[in-house]
């Protein structure tokens, strides 16, 4: 952040309603960093190697007249780092559970994903089922009704994605964060509590649900 | 007719009466400039009177802007005078009128805070906006300085409360500016808005650039939001960290619940920072330095603790408030990422370790990568490169290499572990080492040494808590040993003068009352005296020595004030060292006590060697080898005997190596020593005059007896050596070395090398290596005799000694300075002089050899000591 500014003309951003944690997990090679490649710089990665650890990226979106910051940390897939990657998982708000439609192996491992998510993130946590690589439908190994009825099962929202297109990687995201917004209005999610893994942007929005005066210019406090 | 001209003469006869009475013109003179400057004495002074009659007998301009900064006499009055003021506003004085910078007497009041004038003044006024050059109307200036009633009275008669000037700043923004937090107060409560200047530069950045917490407070009371902002500024490394922990500070001294809000908010930054520096693409630099500066702004506040005064120091659970390290928790969430990340790269190492052939396990890997890779890509995008692009298959290797995602996660990792002790010790008194810590260090053991070996800078960089700590400290000591003696020095000086800035400043300008006036001939004592009366603050930041009688001052004189005063400590006078067989080396005499003070002395020389070390001077002493090993808290064993007497040194290693039992040799647990001439028998333990030495305890009695002659016997002595030199020099920061490198930091190299110093002289005024007088210097240095050349280098230097490295590291006033020789003039019989500030040697251009080497020898058997302006 240029605190004293050189510009003659600041970019002024609105603060941000709400801060989403999300988490984005699967197997290896599903294509998880390229998901939130494309979600932040809306290209494809080409040169993308495997995930060490766990990678950060964050967005500000809008989102029903909203301005929420999603900082989303991306896991690496590999079962080594399992242990680590576990460690981010507490006070997560939202999840993309991402599979590679041409590898029935990471769909098999889905299960897995599903109930660490469920267990080590806040068991309310929203998750939304990417069926990643949707541009290889000739590879296809997982066809989209068979992982639909998966998702409803188990309660989870279903997207076919494609990070080298772009399709659905955003509708991906916002459905998700959507979705947590939904929750809190209807009273579902208390933001207040804990590891609820959302957090206010701003602390003047104590006061949730009472409109807002003047929108207040301010430099955005982002560092990310 | 008549009567009109009697009617004049009336008149011109009062204002004659008049005239007289006061002894002055009444009336004014004609031209304005004139006049103006008989008035404003009259308004300075508040003579309402005075000048309103001189006024209404006059055609003088009220508005007539005179001076410099063209100001009217209503500024003048803008100083404060009631009187005046009210008369020249009767006057028409015209309140608008501008001066050149186009500040109004509006302007002027609003400055001095004349609240009550600017109150009749405003009466006049269809605008109290008026704006000056800059666009700032009064109740900026008003606000900026801070005059509460004159705000009020300005807002009150209907000044803009949000008027920007050309640069887009408010009234708030000038009360935040210069801190003022009672004026910001009013403009908050009447509504102000929080509004930035056109650069996007708002209130709050001002408060804390300035370090302004109470007016941080204020703008946090009104608009809540900033206290997140605030928070936030701790990621920004353009704010001044000091200043912004100043501000913070006093926002969690306002009450518990602030306090609480702080330290948790301090806490949620810090865990997202430091998840972020452990994710590779991020930068380590930025994130590492954003991290630790979190972390020390929050172990800070949280040190001060909260300001109610029942809660004190208790660092525990007080009543039904929540715990104070509850503020920790956010936290547990990076140290329990920082302990998986440990636990994964164990389990790496261990993995390595059972399949020595990782290499062709991870080519294995990579292999299996590039098929996966092309099953993703076949196809689909043909401007992919294509997949035998050497540099693919390179990056894919690197990127599984096991060893790979170590050495890229070390530092991160470490920096992580840094921020961890931090929030440890900070929970714990002082000195103290967080036993959760040490447990920390105990079960990741394995990985940090891996960490330390393959990378040692970690250990100057992160792990500074090993110092701290020596139970840490052991099981690194054999890894910091490993590293290259230069590196350990830059870090023991990095740590020793860290607070202490710009400590080797030339001509620092030095307290008379600081400098150290010693005797040339009564110099043990005199610099015992002076030393004792300083304090170890001031010698810490520099020192500076004046011989009685002498004018020298300076670097020069400190090196030779050390040198002299190192050889006056081992005099053999003062019965506090004595000689080892080989008459070069001392250490502590046993028998010093001959002298009563003997311990006082032992510390004072103590300090001197500590202070000679803080300060990077050499001293002129070689200790035995034993005794540099005490100053280290290294143990002694009789191999260092050898160091003090050779010959006793290998009797006790005969008797170690060949079977005693029949060679009769009947030595008891006991020693003879001299005492002063008379022999007397020490024995080495409760009884051991009777104790026979068998095969079975000749090796305790060789413990034994190396311990008496290099410890037991001078354990008073060294204690007290020690007490003086760990003022200076903490015992934790000079065990980074071992007894032959603490040799060369005290005394420097013992040898003078012509050729190093040759290499390492430079030439100024007119010489140059080529140059014949340059030749014929060296030849005739090269045939000095070793003890000529210590003298020449004292002469130009100060010290007789070459410092560690070489004379690549010849120290000046201000850091390395290297040997110079400088072209004089040359007229007959003029000898060399020296500058020893700057280790330099002025040389007069000598017309031959001989008569260089005749006067450099003159010079130098004169002149090697004592300081004089040439």
């Amino acid at each position: 952040m240029d605190l004293v500014g050189t510009a003659a003309q600041p970019t002024y951003v609105n603060t941000p309603y709400f801060l989403f944690k999300f988490l984005v997990i699967g197997s290896a090679g599903t294509g998880k960093s390229c998901l939130l490649h494309q979600f932040i710089e809306n290209k494809f990665k080409q040169d993308s190697n495997h995930t060490i650890g766990v990678e950060f990226g964050s967005r500000v979106v809008n989102v029903g007249g909203k301005t929420v910051k999603l900082q989303i940390w991306d896991t690496a897939g590999q079962e080594r780092f399992r242990s680590v990657t576990r460690s981010y998982y507490r006070g997560a708000a939202g999840a993309l559970l991402v599979y590679d439609i041409t590898s029935r192996e990471t769909y098999n491992a889905l299960t897995n994903w599903l109930t660490d998510a469920r267990t080590l993130a806040s068991p309310n946590i929203v998750i939304i089922l990417c069926g990643n690589k949707k541009d290889l439908d000739a590879d296809r190994e997982v066809t989209f009704l068979e992982a639909s009825r998966f998702a409803q099962e188990n309660e989870l929202m279903f997207l076919e994605t494609s990070a080298l297109t772009g399709e659905n990687v955003e509708e991906g995201f916002l459905k998700c964060a959507r979705t947590i917004l939904n929750k809190i209005d209807s009273g579902e999610l208390d933001p207040e509590r804990m590891g609820s893994g959302i957090q206010y942007g701003d602390a003047s929005l104590r006061q949730l649900r009472q409109p807002r005066g003047t929108t207040t210019q301010n430099k955005q406090q982002c560092n990310c | 007719m008549m009567e009109r001209a009697m009617e004049q003469l009336n008149v011109q006869l009062n204002r004659l009466t008049r005239s007289l009475r006061r002894a002055r013109t009444v009336e004014l003179p004609e031209d304005n400039e004139t006049a103006v400057y008989t008035l404003m004495p009259m308004v300075m002074a508040d003579q309402h009177r005075s000048v309103s009659e001189l006024l209404l007998n006059s055609k003088f301009d009220v508005n007539y802007a005179f001076g410099r900064v063209k100001r009217s006499l209503l500024h003048i009055a803008g100083c404060g005078v009631k009187k005046c003021m009210g008369k020249l506003l009767e006057y028409n004085a015209d309140v608008n009128i501008c001066n050149n910078e186009g500040l109004t007497a509006i302007h002027w009041l609003a400055v001095n805070g004349r609240t009550e004038l600017l109150h009749d003044l405003v009466q006049h006024v269809s605008n109290v906006d008026v704006e000056d050059a800059m666009g700032q109307t009064a109740l900026h200036v008003a606000c900026q300085n801070g005059h509460k009633t004159t705000v009020l009275c300005l807002l009150d008669s209907g000044a803009d409360i949000n008027r920007p000037n050309v640069s887009g700043a408010t009234p708030l923004y000038f009360a935040c500016s210069h801190g003022q937090r009672d004026t910001a107060q009013i403009l908050l409560s009447r509504g102000a808005k929080y509004l930035a200047d056109k650069n996007g530069i708002t209130p709050l950045d001002l408060c804390v650039q300035g370090g302004y917490g109470e007016t941080c407070e204020i703008l946090i009371q009104h608009h809540n939001r900033l206290f997140q902002t605030l928070i936030q500024m701790t990621q920004n490394d353009e704010i001044k960290e000091n200043m912004l922990r100043q501000v913070l500070e006093h926002v969690s001294q306002q009450s518990d619940s602030h306090y609480q809000r702080i330290l948790i908010s301090l806490a949620e930054v810090a865990t997202t920072n430091g998840h972020k520096l452990l994710s590779l693409s991020s930068s380590y630099e930025a994130q590492m330095k954003s991290l630790l500066r979190i972390v020390r702004i929050f172990c800070h506040v949280f040190r001060l603790g909260p300001s109610s005064p029942n809660n004190g120091n208790d660092m525990g659970y007080n009543g039904n408030k929540t715990p104070r390290s509850q503020v920790f928790k956010p936290l547990e969430l990076l140290w329990h990422s920082l302990d998986e990340w440990l636990v994964l790269i164990s389990t790496e190492l261990d993995r390595n370790r059972k399949n020595p052939s990782a290499s062709a396990s991870s080519s294995e890997i990579a292999s299996l990568l590039l098929k996966q890779r092309e099953v993703d890509h076949s196809g689909s995008t043909p401007k992919l490169p294509s997949l035998l692009d050497p540099q693919i298959v390179m990056e894919t290797e690197v990127c599984t290499d096991r060893e790979d995602v170590i050495s890229m996660t070390a530092n991160r990792l470490s920096a992580v572990i840094q921020a961890f002790y931090m929030c440890c010790s900070c929970q714990m008194p002082q000195g103290m080492t967080s036993p959760r810590f040490i447990e920390f260090v105990c079960k990741h053991d394995n990985v940090l040494k891996c960490f330390v070996t393959r990378n040692p800078k970690i250990i100057f960089n992160h792990f500074h808590f090993l110092l701290e700590c020596p139970e840490l400290m052991s099981r690194f000591m054999h890894i910091i040993k490993g590293q290259p003696f230069k590196d350990r020095c830059e870090w023991f000086y990095e740590h020793l003068l860290a607070g202490q800035p710009d400590s080797d400043m030339v001509h620092r300008p030095v307290n008379e009352n600081d400098i150290l006036l010693i005797h040339r001939d009564s110099i043990f004592r005199s610099s015992c005296e002076m030393v004792s009366k300083s304090t170890n603050e001031k010698l810490k930041q520099g020192i500076a020595v004046r011989f009685h009688g002498e004018e020298g001052m300076g670097q020069g004189v400190v090196r030779e004030w050390f040198d002299i005063l190192s050889s006056e400590i081992i005099n053999p006078d003062y019965a506090l060292f004595t000689q080892s067989a080989d008459g070069t080396t001392f250490q502590p005499n046993s028998n010093s006590s001959v002298n009563p003070d003997h311990l006082n002395y032992f510390q004072f020389a103590g300090q001197i060697l500590g202070l000679a070390l803080y300060h990077r001077q050499l001293v002129n002493i070689y200790f035995t080898r034993s005794f540099y090993k005490h100053i280290l808290g290294i143990p002694v064993n009789y191999q260092d005997v050898s160091s003090i007497d050779p010959e006793y040194a290998k009797n006790l290693q005969w008797i170690l190596d060949n079977d005693i039992s029949d060679l009769g040799l009947e030595l008891t647990f006991s020693v003879e020593t001299d005492v002063f001439g008379a022999m007397e028998e020490v024995p080495l333990k409760p009884g051991g005059t009777s104790i026979l030495i068998t095969q079975d305890n000749k090796a305790e009695y060789v413990q034994l007896v190396t311990e008496l002659r290099m410890t037991r016997a001078i354990q008073p002595q060294i204690n007290a050596f020690l007490q003086g030199f760990h003022t200076f020099i903490p015992a934790s920061l000079i065990q980074l070395f071992d007894e032959y490198e603490l040799e060369l930091l005290l005394s420097g190299m013992p040898e003078i090398d012509v050729q190093d110093w040759c290499r390492n002289t430079e030439y100024t005024s007119g010489y140059d290596p080529q140059e014949p007088v340059i030749q014929w210097f060296w030849e005739v240095v090269e045939s000095l005799t070793q003890e000529e050349r210590v003298l020449l280098l004292q002469f130009v230097t100060g010290s007789s000694r070459v410092p560690h490295g070489g004379f690549a590291y010849l120290m000046g006033g201000s850091g390395l300075q290297k040997f110079t020789v400088a072209a004089v003039p040359y007229t007959s019989n003029l000898l060399p002089t020296s500058s020893t500030c700057i280790n330099m040697l002025k040389l007069p251009e000598y017309p031959s050899q001989e008569v260089l080497r005749d006067r450099l020898l003159v010079a130098l058997h004169c002149g090697s000591y004592g300081y004089t302006m040439a």
